[in-house]
């Protein structure tokens, strides 16, 4: 809004006595949600921040994107020959280190930034409920991981899609695509919960990257250790014997792991970091739901308390 | 004690929705109280009705003013008692109170890696407003409060009274029928100081917006406000008018450059009975004939007369003498 009417000539300064009262509309609160899950979900990319944000989500990006490109040049030189990506585990360690600077750099962006500069008393003090924060801060986050997940998975469809045979090409490609995207789903859900809330304990925001990577990072060499040890000990004999359940259990320690456990446990067929939990799939099930809510309701347990301070 | 005297009333005509009826007080408390865990009183059954226009809230640290506000804005819950705001209950409809009002916290808030404008057209948004009308009431706001050109660079680079004017922007941007705003004045140098008075007097009279504003300095808050409310321990010390607080007393100030001790003797001879003061001398006014006896006498004498005027009562005075009652009512 501009004064109209310019003020009297003459002076040379602009006198602000011009107050203007809004009478334009007033959004409630699911806007309000949105407009700060839209900021948070720049923030996680870096945008609207200086360039240095943007370092660590543009080179997970391209990291995470090379896979599907060189699948795609592979197969455009060879139409032959079987996409060398799988949609599903789209070479899980990659995926898991990329993932892993992606959430330990960018959940503090979101959470940890505002505790520290002391905004949260303006977000209480407008018209927004206390749990919406962490809500919208989620929101945004998911959607942030998922694009990081999922956008390699759809150059990797096209990619086989161009070197595709026919019809039935095109069918198989779309068949394996779609599972693939539901583990990118369940991949963002737990990453951005458990990412967020080891974030929103401290302000800042070198301790908070820190505790997130060493969480994750411990957690998967770990399982991977205890994974392996029982597979030794269980003698170098013929993988028909089964897998024995001290090298199918180890899986539920690392978030990364649950995931793959998860994701045999529904179906998947292509070779995870960690063996087929056969009778335990279930377990990983569990394991996944508990360690979703258990971070959801620690978010939500630490908004309750920030609020009121 | 309680004075409920309607100052400069700057009641906004338009609607205001669901607060029909009891319009006509802005914040009205009655027998709050705040106990925090371990027996801590932050509140101790306070009743005060705050009116439009600018009201001081002076205490202590510690007075429980932040708390006041805090519960004002239906953010804590009173442990008894009640607060009604812009005719809404804060235990019941914060969120609507929230709407109408604009909060100025009195701790830094500002992430340094943001502009100005990035920064209130956030907080605008998050206030409720479009997109667009985010962006133009905060060009608006930071215009108000006097940020030019600075509000497109990092707010990593403000100085003090800078990060202050962008609080209150970001308070201002929702249009608020009412500002909260605590300790505005905190960090600043005087000079710094006196434009933010000069500010938020603007804001208060010109651009109709109720204030309640905080501050533990009494002396620099009640040259903008209309009306003060003083606590102290939770409990309400005073609620009045500032002109009440500050009522000009029946006593006359004689300042010479040279000679009181003469002038003195000249006044009593007169029959005026001159008490010595600091820098002058003090007169029982009787009148306007008083006036004349001592325009005569600083004549007759040939002093350079400095000053004459009816003395004023300041504000830290009358709590002085409240004290003073208290000490002797302890005794």
């Amino acid at each position: 809004m501009t004064t109209d009417g310019a003020a009297p000539a003459g002076t040379g300064v602009i006198h602000d006595l011009g107050y203007q009262h809004y009478d334009g509309p007033r959004l409630g609160r699911p806007a309000i949600i949105r407009a700060l899950a839209w900021h948070s979900l720049r923030s996680a990319f870096g945008i609207g921040r200086g360039a240095k944000a943007k370092i660590v989500p543009i080179l997970a990006f391209i990291l995470m994107c090379l896979p599907a490109i060189v699948n795609a040049v592979a197969v455009a030189q060879d139409p032959g020959q079987p996409s060398i990506v799988d949609y599903d585990t789209y070479t899980y360690q990659l995926r898991t280190l990329v993932m892993l600077i992606f959430v330990a750099a960018q959940a503090p962006e979101l959470v940890s930034r505002d505790l520290r500069s002391h905004v949260l008393p303006l977000y209480c003090s407008r018209p927004m409920r206390r749990l919406d924060y962490p809500l919208a801060k989620y929101a945004a986050f998911t959607a942030g991981c998922l694009l990081l997940v999922e956008i390699p998975l759809i150059i990797l469809y096209v990619g086989n899609l161009l070197s595709a045979s026919g019809g039935s090409g095109v069918w198989e490609q779309t068949k394996a695509l779609i599972p693939g995207l539901g583990v990118g789903v369940l991949w963002a859900l737990l990453l951005a919960a458990i990412g967020l809330v080891l974030a929103s304990f401290t302000g800042r925001r070198a301790y908070a990257t820190g505790m997130i990577a060493i969480y994750f990072f411990l957690t998967w060499t770990l399982a991977g250790i205890l994974v392996e040890i029982a597979q030794h000990g269980a003698g170098p004999g013929p993988v028909t014997s089964g897998i024995p359940l001290g090298a199918r259990l180890p899986g539920l320690i690392s978030p990364f792991t649950v995931l793959d456990g998860v994701r045999q446990w529904l179906g998947g067929t292509n070779p995870g970091p960690i063996p087929p939990p056969g009778s335990v799939g279930a377990w990983y099930g569990v394991m996944f739901l508990v360690l979703l809510a258990a971070s959801l309701g620690g978010l939500a347990a630490r908004y309750q308390k920030v609020g009121a301070a | 004690m309680l004075s409920t005297v309607t100052a400069s009333p700057q009641l906004r005509a338009g609607p205001g929705p669901g607060d029909a009826g009891t319009a006509t007080g802005v914040i009205r408390t009655e027998a709050l109280t705040k106990l925090y865990a371990g027996d801590v009183t932050a509140l101790a059954g306070l009743t005060v009705d705050i009116h439009p226009g600018i009201t001081g809230l002076v205490g202590a640290n510690g007075a429980g003013k932040s708390t006041l506000i805090k519960i004002l804005l239906g953010l804590l819950p009173p442990t008894s008692g009640r607060a009604v705001v812009l005719g809404h209950d804060a235990a019941a409809s914060g969120e609507r109170i929230r709407a109408l009002t604009g909060y100025m916290p009195e701790h830094d808030c500002l992430p340094p890696d943001v502009t100005g404008t990035e920064f209130v057209t956030h907080l605008g948004r998050i206030s409720g407003l479009p997109a667009t009308a985010a962006k133009e009431r905060a060009a608006e706001s930071l215009r108000h409060v006097g940020m030019y050109e600075e509000r497109y660079r990092q707010a990593g680079t403000y100085s003090t009274g800078m990060k202050q004017r962008v609080k209150l922007a970001q308070a201002l941007v929702g249009d608020p029928r009412l500002l909260l705003l605590d300790e505005p004045t905190i960090g600043l140098d005087p000079a710094g100081r006196r434009s933010m008075l000069d500010l938020i007097g603007r804001i208060g009279t010109e651009f109709g917006i109720s204030i309640l504003v905080s501050s533990h300095l009494l002396g620099e808050i009640e040259q903008i406000c209309d009306h003060l409310v003083v606590i102290d321990g939770g409990r309400l010390l005073r609620s009045d008018t500032m002109t009440s607080f500050t009522r000009v007393s029946q006593v006359l100030v004689i300042e010479v450059d040279e000679g009181t001790a003469a002038l003195q003797a000249e006044l009593a001879a007169r029959g005026l009975g001159p008490r010595r003061s600091e820098r002058g001398l003090l007169v029982r006014i009787d009148g306007d004939a008083t006036y004349d006896v001592v325009r005569d006498a600083v004549a007759d004498l040939g002093l350079p007369l400095n000053r004459l005027e009816q003395q004023r009562r300041r504000v830290e005075e009358l709590f002085r003498d409240h004290e003073d009652e208290e000490e002797r009512g302890d005794d």
